[in-house]
């Protein structure tokens, strides 16, 4: 364990990410369902831009928002833990994530608690808190469909949005078979059935509903949750006791800027005007009230939050409002899908978040390339976060702490040396033509040994001409400069 | 803030100094700021705000959204309101076979007097109030007599029994066909949430643009943090999951039917 206390840091995340990627690619249901979704997902957004009018306006505004909350995190999260106070809610301050699960279970333990149901919440997921739970024997379920889906089969979300984004029907009618006794056809509509009722019965049940937290809007001290089936509702509503995990960034000053996220969010992540159902929660159930929480407690991590603060390249990552739309348009995200990531956070955001959460650059600073920096991220994302330059900034970091592999260090040291010294050069280019030679078939290079393996199994390499660019540029001048007379005479 | 009309206790904080001078010191503060920072510019863009709809088109707006997610509107003038609600009341239940159903305890649906017809048509009511559910049985509850819910409020068990719910939602958005619902005492969240279909009759003149002129009612509305309602809730269409193959299921935990009455 490092240091630092993160509650688990995976310590393969790195060394792993070959062999992720490797079985990723070589599960065919996986890619098609990954790329079908997130093509959808993609268009949606695509159209629901085009209604909404100019975008690139939405877009500064949203990045004006959530970049002034942050460089005055200060003042807003004392402000919006003060007013969930003064709304009858208690505010827990979590600096690691063993702080908040510590928390968590002193709540629990108070409420004879036996059985909790979920709401979707990333930052518990991100504290591994079912696991702890497991082991105190509480049973923690997972209430939104693609969440309970994977809590059945013991797998982790691989997308922010649709969590079960590569299981099957057939996958999943046999973990709901395996889970009741019942035989289920793998049809839509009699899964869904199912999961309504049995789902149903743990809403009822709950002693404790757990959620995230979409926004907290610090004028109010409120708790906004965003849902589609329900769920959020469910369990905000109807248990005794509601506590929320949340990221100490996910705020706004006020219910104007909450417009303009919840705005973002929905058309961002689905292509939805907005999402089916927003709940602005303030406080506990207020007298007179015939349903809704007795006890509301609000629990604000950090978990390596902070250390982005003041940071002029990472701080902005702190604006992301988890839309997941530059998971939809990155071309790795594509192909992969979100479990080669090896963390709770895939995509873009997650080979930027993840090693700056878990302050671990040797590790999960490997993912900063798992990307083409292609920055198709940035242009997706609602706030405008410059990911394809952190995922840079992380490869630049990873080599001054010298964490890259030996082979890479001195590959990169001889291309210094070489590119930097005309002479090398010039015998470089002309050595390479001759070392070549034993591969090249019909003017291709169609295979050869590491690293250049790397490129030939999936293409051809056109292999080096005799002559280079460098060599002809004095017969080109010439040609230019006769071209451009003759032009000029014209 | 004493003297104020605080409707909860005060809760309690816990762990605060640390965190928050982090957090400042981060920030390059000595210690976190007690200042409200400047402001240059708050919520939507201008060129958002600013655009306006007849009543009209509000109407039309909402109705095109609403149908959009799988909704259903009716269109009533004031005069036929209670007869033609009471008549739409009975012919959803008839349509899906409901035989007891839930409302607000809201003055507005009060007056338009529904109660006793659909109750004619042999349809149970439990309106959300304390007794609201003396003369129903709840039944048992799903994991039999020992179970929490057993132990819950019989109103809560009644209405969890129900197939419509009925509400009178303070707001209507007509940019996203969205319902605002500010919760008070006889306006329950469960009304909402818990049944298979959900109603919603409000007055055309309630129909704004934005979500946001909606925040803008509430926070008017209730100015001070602690006397603000418990819960608003926006819904916009059918609860709805694309969880299993992308496959789009409507009412997976909410109301999958949602029907719209405007009185105009």
């Amino acid at each position: 364990m490092s240091g630092h206390g993160n509650t688990a840091v995976d310590e393969r995340i790195g060394t792993g990410l070959k062999s992720r990627t490797r079985h990723a690619l070589s599960d065919e249901f996986l890619r098609k369902a990954v790329a079908f979704t997130t093509d959808k997902l993609k268009s949606g957004r695509l159209q629901a831009m085009d209604t909404f009018g100019d975008w690139e306006a939405w877009r500064e505004r949203g990045k004006a928002i959530r970049s002034h909350t942050i460089d005055n995190l200060d003042y807003y999260l004392g402000q919006f833990a003060d007013n969930v106070v003064k709304g009858g809610g208690h505010v827990y301050f979590a600096k690691e994530g063993k702080d908040a699960v510590r928390t968590f279970m002193d709540i629990a333990e108070r409420n004879k608690a036996k059985l909790v149901a979920k709401g979707k919440s990333m930052v518990s997921e991100e504290i591994h808190l079912n696991q702890e739970l497991e082991k105190k024997g509480i049973d923690a379920i997972e209430t939104d469909l693609g969440e309970y889906i994977l809590q059945l089969a013991r797998e982790t979300p691989s997308h922010l949005i649709i969590p079960a984004i590569h299981k099957n029907k057939q996958q999943i009618a046999k973990l709901f078979t395996d889970a009741s006794g019942e035989h289920f056809e793998p049809e839509t509509k009699v899964l869904a059935e199912y999961a309504r009722k049995k789902l149903r019965n743990y809403f009822l049940e709950a002693d404790i509903g757990l959620t995230g937290c979409n926004f907290g809007v610090a004028e109010s001290g409120s708790i906004t949750l965003v849902s589609n089936e329900g769920n959020g509702r469910m369990v905000s509503t109807l248990p005794k006791v509601h506590v929320v995990v949340m990221g100490m960034e996910r705020l706004v000053p006020t219910f104007e800027d909450l417009e303009v996220v919840l705005n973002l969010l929905a058309r961002s992540a689905t292509g939805q005007k907005l999402t089916t159902y927003t709940s602005i929660l303030t406080g506990p159930k207020a007298s007179g009230d015939l349903d809704g929480p007795e006890e509301l407690h609000v629990i604000i991590l950090d978990n390596g939050r902070s250390e982005q603060l003041g940071d002029p390249i990472f701080q902005e990552v702190l604006n992301c409002i988890r839309c997941a739309a530059c998971l939809n348009v990155c071309p790795v995200y594509r192909h992969v899908g979100g479990h080669t990531y090896g963390s709770v956070y895939s995509g873009p955001i997650g080979a930027v978040l993840t090693p700056l959460l878990q302050q671990d650059m040797k590790e999960a600073g490997t993912l900063a390339y798992a990307s083409s920096l292609c920055g198709a991220c940035y242009e997706a994302c609602p706030v405008k976060i410059p990911l394809h330059d952190m995922l840079v900034h992380l490869r630049h970091r990873k080599v001054k702490m010298k964490l890259t592999a030996l082979p890479e260090r001195v590959a990169f040291k001889s291309y210094q040396t070489i590119f930097g010294n005309i002479t090398l050069y010039k015998l470089a280019t002309k050595s390479a033509y001759y070392m070549q030679k034993p591969l090249v078939r019909e003017g291709m290079i169609k295979s050869g040994p590491p690293p250049l393996s790397g490129w030939t199994q999936s293409r051809f390499m056109p292999m080096l001409p005799k002559q280079s660019f460098r060599d002809k540029w004095g017969a080109l001048q010439q040609e230019l400069a006769r071209k451009r007379k003759e032009g000029g005479k014209a | 803030m004493s003297g104020s009309s605080d409707k909860r206790a005060h809760g309690t904080m816990t762990g605060r100094d640390a965190f928050m001078n982090n957090i400042a010191s981060r920030l390059g503060r000595r210690t976190p700021s007690q200042t409200p920072p400047e402001r240059p510019f708050k919520g939507v863009p201008d060129f958002y705000r600013e655009r306006t709809m007849t009543r009209e088109e509000h109407i039309e707006q909402f109705m095109a959204n609403w149908t959009a997610l799988s909704g259903k509107v009716l269109i009533v003038e004031e005069a036929e309101a209670p007869a033609a609600v009471a008549a739409y009341i009975r012919q959803i239940c008839e349509e899906h076979g409901i035989t007891r159903i839930t409302r607000w305890e809201h003055e507005q649906l009060i007056a338009l007097g529904f109660d006793e017809p659909v109750r004619a048509a042999g349809i149970e009511i439990v309106p959300w109030r304390e007794d609201g559910a003396d003369a129903i049985d709840p039944g048992l509850s799903p994991s039999g007599e020992t179970g929490l819910w057993q132990q819950r409020e019989r109103l809560l068990r009644a209405a969890e029994t129900c197939r419509l719910g009925i509400v009178w939602p303070d707001y209507a958005v007509s940019s996203t066909s969205s319902l605002a619902l500010f919760s008070s005492g006889g306006k329950g969240r469960s009304v909402s949430l818990l049944t298979d279909a959900l109603l919603a009759v409000f007055h055309a003149d309630q129909l704004v643009m934005r979500i946001g002129e909606a925040f803008e009612h509430f926070k008017r509305q209730y100015p001070d943090a602690a006397d603000m309602p418990a819960s608003l809730n926006l819904i916009t269409g059918p609860s709805r999951s694309a969880d299993i193959e992308n496959d789009l299921t409507i009412g997976i935990h909410g109301p999958g039917k949602v029907h719209a009455v405007i009185i105009k």
